[in-house]
């Protein structure tokens, strides 16, 4: 096993060595200060048994992903502490999941507060498509309170055997010798509930950490993760009349333009009984709340009469950090900085890296008997690269394509009428996972995408002329 | 109504900064059961009467479709960086309005000339909306939805108004050049996106990346070009970032 999974490795990696402009870059990165590790362990099967005990794994972090690595744990043998610093906790988000992630994680139906199955995309001359015409009956986009949710799968977690904890985590020594057995000792203030706020010091000896601590992760500090470019999401919960309400019963709204955001877009969704109006953006993190009035503004006569709830804001990762694992600890979800540009999604990733990563851990440990080293970790880190890359790569792509002025945005906007182009898009996001197209089909799609550009530049440069 | 129509378009550009930096932003910070009405005094700082945005937001807050007579946009487009005008002209300036658009499109027959559609003047009008649109952002109804989609104007419109080779490259040869630049970018990236995915949607997205800077100027492609590899090539190096180390011999 663990020689397999070596060679696929290196393979991995000889194939990305082969790119110049790749190869050029490593000097900066490998310049990273040097951790205690001084060695590495290279083949699993010399990793000890770890004697009458289990494996130890702390998870930092109670979000999808944290819960989702608990209870893949937890299941697999390993002996599972969860680190929630705060067990209510409402993360800002929109709260949209893909249906194949109800199934995947075996999510009950009632916590999901609202079935969307219309798609309102609107352009910056407000052009209207709803993008879910071809939606099957069944099919739908899943809205939950992240509360509920993130709760839902914590106690999960914790009826499989892991121990939830509520925590801040502070910091972690790592280990002092580098034979690979020595315990990384956690630090964290723990809470009872009644203490009041003012918790008690506690440290913890585990084997390794997985980081689920979200955007602002301290573990990823620990192990000198490095940043990401990041952008600032901004979100009101708005409890609008009954009437209004009744046209977001199943339906959600993405708007786009210069005005509601220079690289985002702005959103509607429906929540259980209220609405969240919000919008995003890298690089013009100052004019986040002119944006945001912006949405509002676009959206005005659907949610005329509201009352604002609550405002929320919150970073959203644009890309992986530098460094994603370091020794016997891995990142997951945002801590590792997974969600897709273009539409902003992080919540199934979170989860599905959490699990990923707890199975290499089970599976390295052959079900908590042995001591885990990097390379099992490694495995983690290979699997997701190769599975969810090409996803990533390609809302890269259409973010830049299509996001980048109005003309494009409207041009992706007449596109998204076409019923092909919403087959394809809703495929590939409610089942992640990609069809092969029908060849004239895409043909097909290929000149028109052309046409649509064409006539939003022609009518871009129109507009430029009146300017001038 | 062409006439109206050029009342509007001269001062629409020039405050389009304005918004962002006289912005009271204070004002619109983190109060928990804030209103969406309330917002108008917000606004009446403001000088000029293109900040359409919230002004619409707050003045029309009440009445959906504020429809006032024109004369009055005139007037405020005059009184236009000095004393503010007043509110009921700033929510008349901020609808689009000609009289050729009607029920969110081209009334194409009032663009008749000689028994034809003139499509030069729907192409100009198009434009024109859009630009006001620009600096005017206006709500989205359901009511009275945008119709108007610009495949209705044929092809060879356009083609006879941008006369150019890039018409020529627009079939075929555009298609060629960036079906192939997809590979070639593809190939350089060394990811094998287009071989991992085996599916068209990417090849089509990668296709549509290049083409669509193919055509948006001839003479800039180059550096277009080159902007847009560099793009894509640094998203992959800060996914491959974290594989840096593993380097054979590293010490780490
Ligand atoms: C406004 C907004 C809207 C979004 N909308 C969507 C959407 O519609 N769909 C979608 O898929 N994604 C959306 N996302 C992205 C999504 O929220 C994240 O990708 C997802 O929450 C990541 O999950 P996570 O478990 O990795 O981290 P988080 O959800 O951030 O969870 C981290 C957890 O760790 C805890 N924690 C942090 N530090 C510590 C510590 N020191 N000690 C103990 N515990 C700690 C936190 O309390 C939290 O519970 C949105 C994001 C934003 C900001």
């Amino acid at each position: 096993m663990a020689s397999i999974a070596l060679k696929s490795f290196v393979g991995l990696r000889q194939s990305t060595l082969e790119n110049p402009s790749f190869t050029s870059q490593s000097k900066p990165i490998s310049s990273f200060p040097s951790s205690p590790r001084t060695f590495r362990v290279l083949a699993a099967k010399t990793s000890p048994k770890v004697a009458g005990r289990n494996l130890r794994v702390a998870v930092i972090g109670g979000g999808p992903a944290g819960g989702a690595a608990a209870e893949t744990l937890a299941k697999g043998g390993v002996e599972t502490f969860l680190i929630e610093r705060k067990m209510d906790n409402c993360k800002p988000c929109g709260g949209a999941i893909p249906l194949c992630m109800v199934g995947e994680f075996d999510l009950p139906l009632d916590i999901i507060d609202r079935r969307v199955t219309k798609m309102k995309m609107i352009s910056p001359s407000n052009v209207a498509v709803d993008i879910g015409q071809t939606l099957k009956p069944h099919e739908y986009i899943g809205m939950v309170r992240r509360e509920v949710l993130d709760n839902y799968l914590r106690n999960r977690a914790s009826e499989n055997g892991a121990s939830v904890i509520n925590g801040l985590f502070l910091k972690m020594d790592s280990p002092s010798q580098g034979d690979g057995t020595s315990p990384y000792v956690l630090h964290y203030t723990e809470y009872d509930g009644k203490a009041g706020g003012v918790g008690v010091k506690k440290t913890l000896e585990v084997d390794a950490v997985i980081g689920a601590d979200g955007a602002n992760s301290r573990v990823a500090k620990s192990i000198d993760a490095g940043d990401y470019e990041y952008a600032i999401a901004f979100q009101e919960r708005i409890k609008i009349p009954d009437d209004k309400m009744v046209y977001y019963e199943n339906l959600a709204e993405m708007y786009v333009g210069d005005d509601v955001s220079p690289d985002f877009y702005g959103w509607v969704f429906p929540k259980c009984d209220h609405v969240a109006v919000g919008t995003g953006t890298v690089t013009h993190k100052g004019d986040i709340k002119k944006f945001q009035l912006a949405t509002r503004n676009r959206a005005k006569d659907k949610i005329l009469g509201g009352k604002i709830l609550r405002v929320e804001a919150h970073p959203i990762p644009e890309h992986p950090r530098p460094r994603r694992l370091a020794g016997r600890v891995a990142l997951v979800g945002d801590a590792a900085g997974y969600v897709t540009k273009c539409s902003g999604e992080g919540i199934y990733f979170a989860a599905k890296s959490g699990r990923m990563c707890a199975e290499a851990i089970v599976e390295g440990s052959e079900n908590g008997k042995r001591m885990i080293n990097e390379g099992d970790l490694r495995n983690y880190l290979e699997k997701w690269d190769k599975t969810y890359w090409p996803t990533y790569k390609v809302l890269d792509i259409l973010q830049k394509v299509f996001y980048r002025s109005n003309p494009a945005r409207e041009a992706f906007v007449e596109m998204c009428a076409d019923e092909y182009v919403q087959k394809m898009t809703f495929d590939s996001y409610l089942y992640k996972r990609v069809v092969p197209g029908n060849p004239w089909e895409d043909l097909k799609l290929a000149v028109n995408t052309i046409g649509s550009l064409v006539r939003a530049n022609a009518l871009k440069q129109e507009m430029e002329k009146i300017s001038a | 109504m062409s006439i109206s129509m050029s009342l509007f378009s001269p001062s629409t550009h020039l405050p389009t900064l304005s918004p962002s930096s006289s912005y009271p932003k204070p004002h619109f910070t983190l109060k928990p059961c804030l209103s969406l009405r309330p917002k108008t005094p917000l606004f009446t700082t403001r000088a000029s009467a293109e900040n359409g945005a919230g002004a619409a937001a707050a003045a029309t807050a009440v009445e959906a479709e504020p429809k006032v007579p024109e004369p009055v946009a005139a007037k405020s487009e005059s009184s236009n960086g000095s004393a503010g005008p007043a509110e009921e002209e700033v929510k008349v300036v901020s609808l689009f309005e000609d009289a050729r658009w009607v029920n969110g499109t081209w009334d194409l027959k009032q663009f008749e000339k000689s028994g034809k559609t003139d499509w030069d003047a729907v192409i100009d009008a198009e434009a024109r909306r859009r630009k006001w649109l620009q600096d005017n952002p206006e709500s989205s109804s359901n009511d009275n939805p945008i119709l108007f989609d610009t495949s209705i104007v044929p092809w060879w419109a356009w083609v006879k108004r941008y006369h150019l080779p890039e018409a020529e490259l627009l079939n075929g040869r555009a298609a060629m050049v960036g079906f192939f630049s997809a590979y070639l970018v593809d190939s350089l990236t060394g990811v094998g996106l287009v071989d991992q995915m085996g599916n068209f949607v990417c090849k089509t997205l990668l296709f549509v990346a290049v083409a669509g800077v193919l055509l948006i100027r001839k003479n800039e492609d180059v550096e277009k070009l080159k902007k847009l590899l560099d793009e894509t090539t640094f998203y992959d190096k800060q996914w491959q970032a974290t594989w840096q180390d593993e380097t054979p011999g590293n010490p780490k």
